[in-house]
């Protein structure tokens, strides 16, 4: 039983593979169809299909297959000619075959699906009886000899059998697939899964390499591709791939780290021997973590045409409904991209040219008066650019009247008056991925029920990916699709806002500039900045994420600058950190779905940084209304007695604390004491009590004053605050690094109590006491 | 000597055996305390009990989430069973620890103020929750009878539900 099973499975997913190569080679036979070498291979994938079915006691399967391959067998022998409704038959049954491989896949068996097979078979009698010749009789009537002398037409192009009888052919079948039987669970045994059915069996030429070589040219001789795929290829789960990718997201993450423990040592240990030693081992790593990371990516890699396939036999079936010629053309369709990627694309791409050949391609008369050629082209190419593939969708139909897509949109609500008349033509084509948009005047069955490209949107934007709209009346359109090439490791911006850190993938970021505060402007309580020729809304991070502010504001602002295809949004942050690469992580089921976070990383000191999900970014901006430079003041709380003003005391001998401490009791007001620089700013930092003023040694350990000075200086809420300076050191060039480092006052050692007791007074401005 | 020995392997003999009678009926809770309260969690429940590290804060979530941190290159949200129960907050001290908690498909670690210890309760000494507490979304699964003192115990699928 776990024989049957083993060779079911392998029967099937040899079967999904040749069938799906099967649309396209069908599709091109249709414009070739002299193309005797396509012929032959759409027969062998029916002959094959029949031949694996029968033995695996699929009666219906078998029976689709034979009538199939009838029809196909007289056009190979020049005896039918393939008319197009001779190909909407065999395409059918096409159909029906892959809905009968389905049924088995889901149910084990061909009769549960319920595929009626009665009248395509009837259709493909008529077929290959309706267009009779005198050999008619000898091919219909007489199945076994039929099948038969296929199969010895068919051994005769691939391997010596053409001695042997019909029983004899039939007899080897049998053998062959004992024999793959045999091989089978000897694969097991091995759990290794190389496939060699090329060197087994002669019916399937290239089934089993499929996944990794390149789809051969349709017009490459069939002995050759079962040449080329003797070179052994492995089956490998999806899910061990993942694992091993996972694998290597931990080893990137580790790297990173390594490098940040090595950025380190060197700065402390600078020049010692074992440094350059350290350096050689964490360059080594680095190089080979990225290596191995590029190398598992490959494997991971597929060609795109594994989604392209199936546009041809689309574009026909669409082009015959809608009554237009409609002509596709494929280019790089070897381009290679991630698997998750490739599965993700299709339904977009099905939609983006369902639309062109709907909406764009307009039909023959209607391009003949305007001096185009009768039929469409539309053209499908993919090719690399960076660290993205890009996929762009080019028809030469009518192309997007902005004016109309203008009038369309105030129309049904989506845009104001006056968006409209602001909006360049480039932002109306982008009016069609607006939810609720349709351009089809007649909605028909093709497209236009008013969902679509907003979808297509969303799950482009969902990969990291880019769509951009170009188009020319009555010359064309062109959907350019930019999408990355992996999803789980990326390149980044990291960005710091206040204390917090967030990453911003790299591929959204047009550019980073730093402007000064004065440089931008309020419009409608929106702020915006002049950029080049440009006006970019701005908006502030810390806004968005609802950051604590407590750093101070600085005269500069650092914008980063993203773009979603054409919308772009000023981002301003506090500072930039620089460019790593970074593995995504998920934040489990419990966080999935913030608004404005697209996940998480770990970052080299082991910290987790959040990931800004750039087009949820630009939503959340639109509400956010903050005047940029309005300071936002808080208001003071109120002190009436003494006791209410704090005074911070820091300094590293306790009798100096105790004299300022004496010398400030007349005043009557609450003394805080701290003995370093460190733990001082730790008092402040807490926010425990809210100080009038800071008392400060200069030479403290662990922090000294100066220091002090300046991290108390960087918090917003202190800009004002008084810090003096108490301190044994006279000299000018002291007190010049005092003032530099933010203090108020300098107050040398030996003092008068009565002295400090008015500078104090003086600085919390508590005159009466 | 040969006699004491035989009497520990006894004992331990005994003491292997026993277990297996009162297993059924026995359920094995961890026990810490938030705010004035001794609560407690199934141990099976638990994944692994931390001292406090460095989190980061997650936007656009209620302030009961504090964050996300770094478990062995896993992150895990961090929620506050203090602001969640309606206490004021408390600065993290030596005490505090997470529990990180697994349930079917969540992880999630949780902030208490400090551990108390391991504790076997008999099931007939767990009573349901109080019937003013709506037992379907409360998360309280039943309230433990010690000897002199009682503990809540947590339902840990409604902790590790997202309710927000």
């Amino acid at each position: 039983m776990d024989d049957i099973q083993e060779i079911l499975e392998d029967f099937l997913i040899e079967a999904f593979e040749l069938i799906e190569q099967i649309d396209q080679d069908l599709v091109e036979l249709e414009n070739n169809p002299e193309d005797l070498e396509l012929l032959n291979r759409i027969f062998r994938v029916a002959h094959t299909v029949k031949g694996s079915s029968s033995f695996l006691n699929f009666d219906v399967l078998t029976k689709l297959t034979h009538h199939m391959e009838d029809v196909l067998n007289k056009a190979r022998k020049g005896e039918l000619k393939l008319i197009p409704e001779v190909m909407d038959v065999v395409l059918r049954s096409i159909d029906m075959m892959k809905e009968l491989l389905v049924g088995i896949r889901d149910n084990g068996n061909d009769t549960d699906v319920d595929v009626d097979i009665s009248g395509i078979c009837s259709a493909l009698d008529a077929i290959s009886q309706g267009n009779d010749i005198p050999t008619q009789a000898k091919q219909s009537s007489q199945e076994e000899v039929a099948v038969a002398s296929e199969e010895k037409k068919q051994d005769e192009e691939e391997i010596d059998y053409n001695n042997l009888s019909d029983d004899e052919v039939e007899a080897e079948i049998e053998r062959l697939l004992k024999q793959r039987k045999e091989e089978d669970k000897k694969r097991k045994a091995n759990k290794k899964k190389v496939t060699q059915e090329t060197e087994k069996t002669p019916a399937v030429p290239d089934a089993s390499s499929k996944p990794t070589t390149a789809k051969p040219k349709a017009n490459v001789p069939a002995k050759k591709q079962a040449m080329s795929a003797i070179e052994q290829t492995i089956r490998v789960e999806v899910k061990r791939l993942d694992h091993l990718m996972n694998l290597i997201g931990e080893l990137v993450l580790g790297k990173n780290r390594l490098l940040k423990i090595y950025d380190d040592v060197e700065e402390r240990y600078e020049g010692e021997q074992f440094l350059e030693e350290l350096n050689q081992v964490v360059s080594s790593v680095s190089l080979v973590t990225t290596d191995l990371q590029i190398a598992v990516m490959k494997t991971r890699m597929l060609p795109v045409a594994k989604v392209f396939n199936k546009f041809p036999r689309m574009i026909r079936d669409l082009s015959r409904e809608l009554g237009k010629t409609i002509e596709l053309k494929i280019t790089g369709e070897d381009t290679e991209l991630d698997k998750s990627i490739v599965e993700e694309i299709g339904d977009p791409l099905v939609h983006i040219i369902r639309n062109s050949c709907d909406h764009g391609i307009e039909n023959s008369d209607t391009r003949l008066m305007k001096g185009k050629s009768k039929g469409g082209t539309i053209e499908l190419k993919a090719y690399h650019e960076g660290n993205n593939i890009v996929i762009e969708i080019v028809d030469d139909g009518k192309g997007l009247d902005p004016d109309m897509l203008r009038n369309k949109s105030l129309e049904k609500g989506i845009i104001t008056e006056r968006e409209a008349d602001s909006m360049s033509d480039k932002e109306a084509f982008n009016l069609i991925f607006k939810p609720g948009f349709s351009t089809a005047e007649l909605v028909t069955s093709v497209s236009g029920r008013g969902v679509g490209m907003d979808v297509v949107k969303t799950n482009i934007e969902k990969l990291n990916g880019i769509i951009d709209v170009d188009s020319e009346i009555d010359r064309g359109t062109i959907i350019k699709l930019k999408i990355p090439l992996t999803l789980a490791i990326i390149q980044a911006l990291l960005v710091g806002v206040q204390e917090e850190f967030y990453a911003v993938p790299l591929a959204s970021v047009l550019e980073t500039v730093r402007i000064p505060l004065e440089e931008i402007y309020t419009i409608e309580g929106k702020n915006v900045l002049r950029l080049r020729e440009e006006v970019l809304s701005l908006v502030r991070l810390s806004d968005i994420f609802g950051v604590e502010r407590v750093l101070d504001n600085s005269e500069h602002a650092y914008v980063v600058v993203i773009g979603l295809a054409e919308s772009k949004l000023g981002i301003i942050v506090d500072n930039l950190v620089g460019q790593e690469e970074i593995v995504i992580k998920s934040m489990g089921d419990y966080l999935k779905g913030i608004e404005g976070i697209a996940g998480a990383t770990i970052r080299g000191d082991g910290r987790v940084t959040l990931i800004v999900d750039v087009a949820a970014l630009m939503d959340l901006a639109k509400n956010v209304k903050v005047d940029i430079r309005a300071t936002g003041e808080s208001e003071a709380k109120t002190k009436d007695k003494p006791s209410d003003y704090f005074v911070l005391v820091v300094d590293d001998s306790k009798m100096d604390r105790n004299i300022m401490k004496k010398a400030m009791n007349p005043i009557g007001i609450s003394v805080v004491e701290a003995s370093n620089g460190q733990e001082a700013l730790n008092i402040v930092k807490s926010g425990e009590y809210s100080f009038d003023a800071i008392l400060i040694d200069i030479e403290m350990p662990r922090m000294d004053g100066y220091t002090l000075a300046g991290e108390i200086r960087k918090y917003s809420k202190y800009k004002n605050l008084p810090l003096i300076a108490v301190t044994s050191r006279t000299s000018k060039a002291d007190r010049l690094r005092g003032v530099e480092s933010g203090m108020t006052e300098y107050i040398t050692k030996p003092y008068s109590p009565e002295y400090l007791e008015s500078v104090v007074r003086k600085n919390i401005k508590l005159l009466v006491g | 000597m040969n006699n004491k020995l035989n009497q520990v392997l006894k004992k331990q003999q005994q003491q292997i055996d026993e277990p297996e009678i009162e297993e059924e009926d026995v359920i094995q809770l961890v026990g810490f305390i938030i705010g004035n309260e001794e609560y407690a969690i199934p141990i099976l429940n638990i994944q692994e009990i931390i001292k406090p590290i460095d989190y980061t804060r997650v936007p656009q979530v209620p302030d009961y989430i504090l964050g996300v941190f770094n478990l062995r290159g896993d992150v895990i949200p961090l929620i506050d069973l203090r602001t969640k129960f309606n206490l004021d907050p408390i600065k993290q001290n030596g005490d505090t620890r997470y529990i990180v908690l697994k349930g079917e498909d969540n992880t999630a670690g949780f902030v208490i103020d400090r551990l108390t210890e391991a504790i076997r309760l008999k099931k007939n000494r767990v009573s349901p929750p109080p019937e003013t507490i709506n037992s379907e979304t409360g998360m309280i699964y039943g309230v433990g009878k010690r000897d002199d003192s009682m503990l809540t115990i947590l339902k840990v699928e409604v902790l590790l539900k997202r309710d927000f």
